[in-house]
């Protein structure tokens, strides 16, 4: 049989072929630009660089990732330039400090006009009930937030990719057990999960994993806890997905010329099933850590996470929420507002790459 | 001379998009006689499908818009008519079935309610109870067995040969005047395409009802119908009774067509002869005649004017063409 | 119909036997030893093992498993650490109405407020209306329920301050009347929490109705003649039913969890506001009570959006 085929050139009735019109579908709405002929004159460019280019065009997404950029560096560097910035200061009940103490976020002030102040020369963003600095546990909060997402999100990756991978590949037992586990993990809100994790093994975790070198005393302990019940509860859901993209794409076809031609599974797996998740992986990602951030507030919120003297968004809430009742609006409206910041900042930024890799999952 | 059913003259729709105006329907113009059967031919894209929802209204406006030509129906004028007016027109004068009969009925619903429903819309006066009735009756006259029983079942219950017999029932319940099918066997089985056609060619000589087949397969319309248009780009590009059609093709495109069809006295081993080259970019046609760039027999005048549909031979043939066979 | 609840019913009581057994196990190998807290200061070895054997703590664990299930399915909680001679039950029945009102009434709100908005939005999609909509939407889903509960907060003593409004910001009424004072305790709670519910089901909706506008049958029906109010609420309306309730299931999941930060906010004296207080004290029994109490309301809401897709849902329900 003669095999020069010329295809996409030629037209014949009569013979079924696939709908490449050039008339929009009828009666849909206007959702996005339609297949003309110029376009493929273009130069070709990969469905990354494709990605890439949708997402700097959405502006939502692109603000977002100045935001966290933003928040990313106060965090890190704002600290230590904080502590070198005003002089010395005459305090009426610490006698006489330097910035490295009055900025930090466990320095506590309880002389006389010097809780709940308003933004000032001195406390850039004021002090809360017992006279600390805002800014500087604001920025420590930011980075236990950032900190606590960064560990739950490399285990919900290395976790739910693993099984997610194994499940839908080999189903069988792997798949049932998985099945069942994210029943269960559905059915018991995850919340509940980490507050009776945190509210009952916290105390033996402050005394026992704070051996743990890296992590030592000062509240990490509980943190790593907090960490690893967050993890707990989120990684099934990236197995979920990971699990039936996999499933799709052990359907397709390359996979199958893959493994006619010798790959092992394993090769298979990890050469091409493996990066084509990279796409879904970081939505999912991206939008866990939204998740994320808002459990380990919530965790220090209901006073089971991070504890005073450390500082954490959920704790300066709690904290700030017992002076709203004293009219002090300012000391729980400031964490508020930056708590509403990032995790907006990180959800848009995942809505964002959802359509860039996936423009026809939009509306 | 018996008045014509429809008649539609210079149809023009367009569909404003984002990368420009697709002009999908461009200067079309045919009729259609009581009771005649008409068949629509052409490939993906050239309007065929577009001109058929003009014609019922259902033309989603954004993006589309008939922006040009008449279209009348019984004498009266479809683009005057409201909504309300389109309405009542719908599912009981013009009827239209499409192309998926998986996706075309409400999985929600039992088949015999989503006929009823017809029923009662057109037919105020009849009960709920009559309206099933006579739902029942369309099943069994689509020959849908058992069809008492089967009308309390829901689509995902039927074939997809049933399904689309459930969707004629449900186009010609109130007994239309023209039924337009679009595509109706595209997506079936060969043996139960033949049964599906045989049903409609049936049932529209049975009730005296016009047939307006859309299709890109010639072979169907051979056996199907008593006139073709061939649409190309958006127009019509021949029109005549499917004789001539089949035996003096007049336009080059026409006569593509028939020679890509694979025959089965062929020799083995020989190529088929598509058509070469590409159908034009809709939201830039040419000024010229739309077929130049692939016609074999292509002259200049053909890349300086659009030819209108002009009368060849004697009898009821149009194509147009500067040079037809 | 029947196979699929039965299978559902299987798999939900698995959760419950799962989940009984994990709150069990917390308490087995919960830090600290609850006979030695009970028994204050000085005791005696004896008194200890007299003690420990009261509470069945000397048994192995498969037998205090058993006999903890066996207690739970006569709804017997034992008797709490903390407060020597109260049931369990005892502690909790007060919490319970409360916290059903609260969730009862946001999840009424959720579903017969976020629906027709998202609806509404579909229908005038891409408008002025549905981007601002949406958006507003967008704002409230992603903001976490406590900052929320917190603003209003603020609105409300700064309102009060400012313009003399005078509604309570905190506390709840008596369970279950709707007294001017009862309302005014708890409508700001009750909008708060249902919140989140509300833009979720708002943007289900809406992408549901534009994903079933878009469909073949809707075509179908305009070309029957259908009106176009029929097409969208009786054609569209029937399809969009079932991804709500598929949602249900974990709208009441995000209810249970969103209970904990309401009622600590507004000082609302639910079971949340039960477990919390336990969980500081160590009180097991009670914990594990609660525990075991909000999981079997998020089993029997699944249970209950099942069954409401059999009604919902044709090809479930005859298969």
């Amino acid at each position: 049989m003669d095999t020069k085929d010329q295809q996409s050139e030629s037209v014949s009735p009569g013979v079924m072929l696939p709908d490449t019109t050039l008339v929009p579908t009828i009666l849909t709405p206007d959702t996005g630009t339609y297949p003309i002929e110029g376009d493929q004159k273009k130069k070709s460019t990969s469905p990354l660089q494709d990605s890439l280019r949708r997402l700097r065009r959405d502006k939502r997404a692109m603000v977002s990732i100045g935001v966290i950029v933003f928040f990313i560096v106060l965090a890190l560097i704002g600290p230590p330039i904080y502590q070198h910035v005003g002089g010395p200061y005459q305090s009426s009940v610490n006698g006489v400090v330097g910035p490295s103490q009055y900025h930090s976020f466990s320095y506590e002030e309880l002389g006389q006009n010097t809780q709940d102040q308003l933004p000032s020369a001195h406390n850039w963003l004021g002090t809360d009930e017992i006279g600390r600095d805002i800014l500087a546990r604001l920025m420590q909060g930011v980075l236990i937030s950032l900190a606590v997402a960064l560990v739950v999100e490399l285990v919900d990756i290395a976790l739910g990719v693993l099984i997610g991978v194994l499940a839908g590949y080999y189903g069988g037992w792997i798949d049932q057990l998985l099945a069942r586990f994210t029943d269960l993990m559905f059915a018991f809100p995850g919340l509940l999960f980490v507050i009776l994790i945190a509210g009952i093994f916290g105390n033996w975790a402050d005394i026992h994993l704070s051996k743990i070198p890296v992590v030592g005393p000062n509240g990490n302990a509980r943190l790593l806890l907090v960490s690893l019940a967050l993890a707990f509860t989120t990684w099934p859901l990236m197995a979920r997905y990971v699990r039936g993209q996999t499933l799709q794409l052990k359907e397709q076809q390359f996979i199958e010329a893959a493994r006619s031609s010798g790959t092992s599974s394993w090769g298979i797996i990890i050469r091409h099933i493996i990066p084509n998740l990279f796409s879904l992986v970081i939505v999912v990602a991206t939008l866990d850590i939204s998740n994320t951030i808002i459990g380990e507030a919530g965790i220090s919120f209901l006073g089971l996470g991070v504890q005073a003297p450390g500082s954490s968004i959920g704790l300066m809430i709690a904290a700030g929420s017992q002076q709203i009742l004293a009219g002090h609006f300012w000391e729980v409206l400031v964490p508020c507002c930056v708590l509403a910041a990032i995790v907006l900042a990180f959800s848009f930024l995942g809505d964002g790459l959802r359509d860039a890799f996936d423009p026809k999952s939009k509306d | 001379m018996t008045a014509k059913l429809l008649e539609v003259s210079n149809l023009k729709t367009y569909f404003f998009t984002r990368s420009g105006v697709v002009k999908a329907v461009d200067d079309v113009s045919f009729a259609m006689q009581p009771g005649q059967r008409l068949g629509v031919v052409g490939e993906s894209g050239c309007g065929k499908s577009v001109t058929a929802l003009s014609v019922m209204r259902l033309i989603a406006s954004p993006p589309g818009k008939i922006v040009g030509g008449e279209i009348n129906f019984n004498g009266e004028d479809m683009l005057e008519k409201s909504q309300v007016e389109l309405t009542d027109i719908r599912g009981s004068k013009i009827s239209m079935i499409f192309q998926d009969p998986m996706t075309s009925l409400n999985p929600v619903f039992n088949v015999g309610f989503q006929i009823a429903e017809t029923v009662k819309r057109h037919r105020k006066d009849l009960s709920n109870e009559q309206a099933w009735r006579r739902a029942v009756e369309m099943l069994d006259l689509v020959r849908i067995p058992d069809a008492k029983r089967r009308a309390k079942n829901y689509p995902h219950e039927f074939s997809g040969g049933m399904r689309q017999r459930v969707m004629i029932a449900i186009a010609l319940v109130c007994n239309p005047q023209l039924l337009i099918a679009d595509e109706p066997t595209t997506a079936l089985d060969v043996t139960i395409q033949a049964q599906v056609l045989e049903l409609m060619k049936g049932l529209s000589h049975e009730f005296s009802t016009a047939l307006m087949l859309i299709t890109h397969d010639l072979g169907v319309v051979a056996g199907m119908c008593q006139h073709v248009n061939v649409m190309y780009a958006g127009h019509v590009v021949e029109s005549a009774p499917v004789q001539q059609i089949f035996e003096t093709p007049a336009h080059p495109y026409t006569l593509g067509l028939l020679q890509s069809l694979p025959r089965l006295n062929e020799r083995r081993g020989s190529k088929l002869t598509p058509i070469k080259g590409q159908p034009p970019d809709l939201t830039n046609p040419p000024a010229s005649c739309s077929y130049a760039p692939r016609c074999p027999k292509v002259q200049n005048r053909c890349r300086m004017e659009r030819p209108q549909l002009m009368r060849v031979g004697r009898g009821e043939q149009e194509a147009a063409c500067f040079y037809p066979n | 119909m029947l196979q699929f609840l039965t299978k559902r019913l299987i798999g939900l009581l698995f959760v419950i036997l799962g989940v009984t057994f994990l709150t069990f196990i917390m308490g087995y190998f919960a830090p600290g030893d609850p006979i030695v807290q009970l028994l204050g200061q000085h005791f005696s070895r004896a008194e200890y093992l007299q003690l420990k054997h009261a509470y069945g703590l000397d048994l192995p664990w498969y037998q205090q498993y058993y006999n903890f299930l066996k207690h739970l399915v006569q709804f017997d909680f034992g008797y709490s650490y903390q407060y020597k001679n109260r049931a369990v039950w005892d502690i909790l029945k007060d919490g319970v109405p409360i916290s059903a009102e609260l969730g009862l009434w946001a999840l009424l709100i959720q579903v017969l407020v976020g629906v027709p908005l998202g609806i509404f939005s579909a229908l005038k999609a891409n408008s002025w209306l549905d981007t601002t909509n949406m958006g507003v939407m967008l704002a409230i889903y992603a903001v976490p329920v406590f900052v929320l509960g917190v603003l209003v907060q603020v609105a409300i003593v700064w309102l009060d301050q400012h313009v003399g409004f005078g509604w309570p910001a905190a506390n709840w009424g008596n369970a279950w009347s709707y007294s001017w004072s009862d309302i005014q305790f708890k409508l700001f709670p009750i909008l708060v929490y249902a919140a989140t519910g509300v833009a979720y089901f708002a943007r289900l909706s809406r992408t549901s109705m534009l994903e079933v506008l878009r469909q073949d049958y809707v075509r179908t029906a305009r070309a029957k003649g259908m009106t176009e109010r029929v097409v969208v609420y009786r054609h569209a309306f029937g399809n969009i039913l079932i991804p709500i309730i598929t949602y249900l299931g974990y709208a009441i999941s995000f209810l249970v969890a969103g209970a904990f930060f309401i009622e600590l906010i507004f000082n609302i004296p639910g079971i949340a506001d039960i477990t919390l207080s336990s969980i500081q004290n160590l009180d097991y029994p009670v914990i594990q009570a609660t525990t075991v109490l909000l999981a079997v309301v998020v089993v029997l809401g699944n249970l209950l959006a099942d069954i409401l897709y059999t009604v919902v849902d044709p090809r479930i329900k005859v298969s």
